[in-house]
């Protein structure tokens, strides 16, 4: 299993947007993810379960991560994460 | 409100995009969607399938809405349609329908459960926004309900005379369905600035009043005045009051213009200074979907291309075939105009899974760009050759990112060479000009710029990373924010050093950071005969205006 941490840093929380991205960043692996914050926990791969979270600004998600793929989808989620919710692009800033 | 018929009212609400319109005020009459059905049926497997032919084809109205959103509205506004479609193939909202058929409930009586389950989660969550995905969730449940009753899509309000819409509020469907060219102006009972009526009305560039609270449907085709500007809506006009608003019109309408000659001017004229300093104004582009973007707003040319997209979105390496196609297809579309690639920049906050990087303490400082290609000759030949043979097609540059020694110029020149030589014996054609220049984003690279500047014919200056590697300040993080924005001499003098070597060689310099955006620093960079500032696209415009006015 792989877990890590992220804390929200765009201040519009985690609204349908980014939730989106999530869900489908997360349903490019095959591992269970899994994400709490507040308290409650959800699915990664569904928009709706990631929206019940309410996580707003500041708030901690801890994603758990467990099957074949999971130290790729780990990786992965977390640098989508650090991105700011975004797919790693070639957004970057010289 | 009571609203007196004749007599003049002013009602208030929040404006959207600045704009103004007169009109008769045309209500917005939603298809009824017969209210009652059977709640309760026997036949559960039946239900479910209707339930999933009608979410099927909801599914595909809804796509039809995305693709004809990203012609109206753009990308950024049509997302919301995009969230739709991911709604609908929600697996919890799936669940709720396929468990309430399961219980003997009826198709409809299980779509009203589940949505009225689903907005109310999203209702007691303690965050505005996301409330008001409720309201998209029951968009969405419309589509399928209409689908269900077998009702075509709603209704698009056809009308010879343009109208201002009035509505309690519009779903994004509704409002992307709507025939824009009659609608002066939307007006909604309901509604705040971030509902996504507001947001379109604003892509749209649509005259826009929300939260103005309930009017009577009496008032239909009444005359009115929407100044989004102030906020107000005018029923029954006077004489005198149109009279002003007739008079602020025209006064738009003039700036509007004023606005769009200046801009239009300058697209196509050289960016000069007073003192007759040319400046070429280059764009900073990630995929090759911009570069149209950047020919309509005037660039020069592309003064920063980041090759990293063609590596992104993949599970392996781009083939030599496939980043050649991508790089010939720039240097085409530039028709002659000159396009710097700068050769990958990864690592650091940039990773790429299959790369196989190793995680690092400290990735600004680590094992990125450059250096990696160094270290994997291979990668680095591939995208060499790929340049190389695009560079038949146009006028392409190379740019080496992160440099820091005269070695790393050496060693890249070598496989330069190489990949030449291998293209030669292939019979393949390419440029064998190919300018050559490097990125000075390092202080190293500043400080070694005169013997640099021997090696290459142009600098392009990084001042992001120039700033955080001078300033020993990360950029991104806020407590530092200050100091970065108050140090910037020590940058400018590194930028003077570079340009001045560079300038003595015979090449030429420009800066591709956020820094030649910046508008107060233009006239300091013309002092130090900056030969090209490269921005992103929405910047282009203002910046070429900017120069024209610098001494």
């Amino acid at each position: 299993m792989k877990q890590f941490s992220y804390c929200i840093q765009d201040k519009n929380g985690m609204h349908a947007r980014p939730a989106g991205a999530l869900a489908n960043c997360a349903k490019r692996y095959t591992s269970s993810i899994k994400v709490s914050a507040n308290g409650k926990s959800a699915d990664a791969k569904r928009l709706l379960s990631l929206m019940s979270l309410g996580a707003v600004y500041g708030s901690e998600l801890t994603f758990c991560i467990e099957g074949e793929d999971e130290a790729l989808a780990a990786e992965t989620l977390r640098a989508f994460c650090q991105n700011g919710f975004q797919p790693v692009s070639s957004s970057d800033k010289e | 409100m009571e609203i007196d018929h004749q007599a003049s009212t002013v009602l208030r609400g929040t404006g959207i995009s600045n704009g103004r319109n007169a009109g008769p005020l045309k209500f917005f009459q939603r298809a009824g969607v017969k209210a009652s059905y059977t709640q309760t049926a026997s036949d559960a497997a039946r239900e479910w399938s209707r339930l999933e032919q009608a979410c099927k084809e909801s599914a595909e109205r809804i796509s039809a809405l995305y693709q004809q959103a990203l012609r109206t509205v753009g990308k950024e506004e049509a997302e919301i349609f995009a969230i739709h479609g991911m709604l609908i193939e929600d697996e919890d909202f799936l669940d709720a329908l396929k468990e309430a058929v399961k219980d003997g409930k009826s198709a409809e009586l299980a779509l009203e459960e589940a949505v009225s389950r689903f907005s109310k989660m999203l209702e007691e969550l303690n965050d505005p926004y996301l409330s008001a995905r409720a309201a998209d969730l029951r968009d969405v449940a419309a589509h399928i309900r209409r689908t269900l009753a077998g009702e075509e899509a709603i209704n698009t309000h056809s009308s010879r005379e343009p109208f201002l819409l009035v509505a309690d509020d519009l779903s994004p469907s509704e409002t992307v369905m709507l025939e824009k060219s009659m609608i002066l102006g939307f007006v909604t009972f309901g509604g705040t600035p971030n509902s996504h009526t507001a947001i379109l009305a604003r892509a749209m560039g649509i005259p826009a009043l929300v939260g103005v609270g309930e009017i009577d449907a009496i008032h239909d085709g009444a005359y009115a005045l929407l100044d989004a500007a102030d906020g107000t809506l005018t029923l029954y006009p006077t004489a005198e009051e149109q009279a002003l608003f007739a008079q602020k019109q025209r006064r738009d309408d003039r700036i509007a213009q004023e606005h769009d000659r200046y801009l239009r001017g300058l697209m196509n004229k050289p960016a000069v200074t007073r003192s007759g300093h040319r400046v070429l104004i280059y764009a900073n582009i990630g995929d090759t979907d911009e570069v149209r973007a950047a020919l309509a707003n005037g660039a020069d040319g592309i003064g920063l291309l980041r090759s990293e997209f063609l590596y992104l979105g993949t599970t392996d390496y781009p083939s030599e075939e496939r980043l050649f196609t991508a790089y010939r297809e720039i240097a085409e579309a530039m028709e002659g105009r000159r396009a710097v690639i700068r050769t990958l920049d990864i690592g650091a906050d940039k990773r790429i899974p299959y790369f196989g990087l190793p995680e690092e303490e400290n990735p600004a400082l680590g094992f990125r760009a450059i250096r990696i290609c160094l270290s994997r000759e291979g990668l680095f030949k591939t995208q060499l050759r790929a340049i190389l043979r695009a560079s038949a097609f146009g006028s392409l540059s190379l740019m080496l990112p992160m440099i820091v020694s005269l070695d790393e110029v050496r060693q890249s020149k070598r496989l330069l060479e190489e990949c030449k030589e291998e293209l030669l014996r292939e019979g393949q054609t390419f440029d064998p000009e190919l300018e050559l220049g490097i990125m000075i984003e390092t202080p190293a690279a500043a400080i070694m710029s005169r013997e640099l500047a021997k090696e290459v014919s142009f600098f392009s200056v990084g001042t992001n990373d120039l700033t955080q590697y001078t300033l020993a300040a990360d950029r991104q993080n806020p407590s530092l924010a200050r100091l970065c924005d108050e140090n910037r001499e020590p940058v400018l003098r590194l930028i003077k050093m570079a340009a001045d070597a560079i300038h003595e060689s015979g090449g030429w310099i420009g800066i591709c950071g956020e820094m030649a955006a910046d508008l107060h620093l233009t006239q300091a960079f013309a002092d130090m005969r900056i030969d090209e500032l490269s921005v992103s696209v929405p910047y282009l415009l203002g910046l070429r205006g900017k120069v024209t006015e610098c001494r």
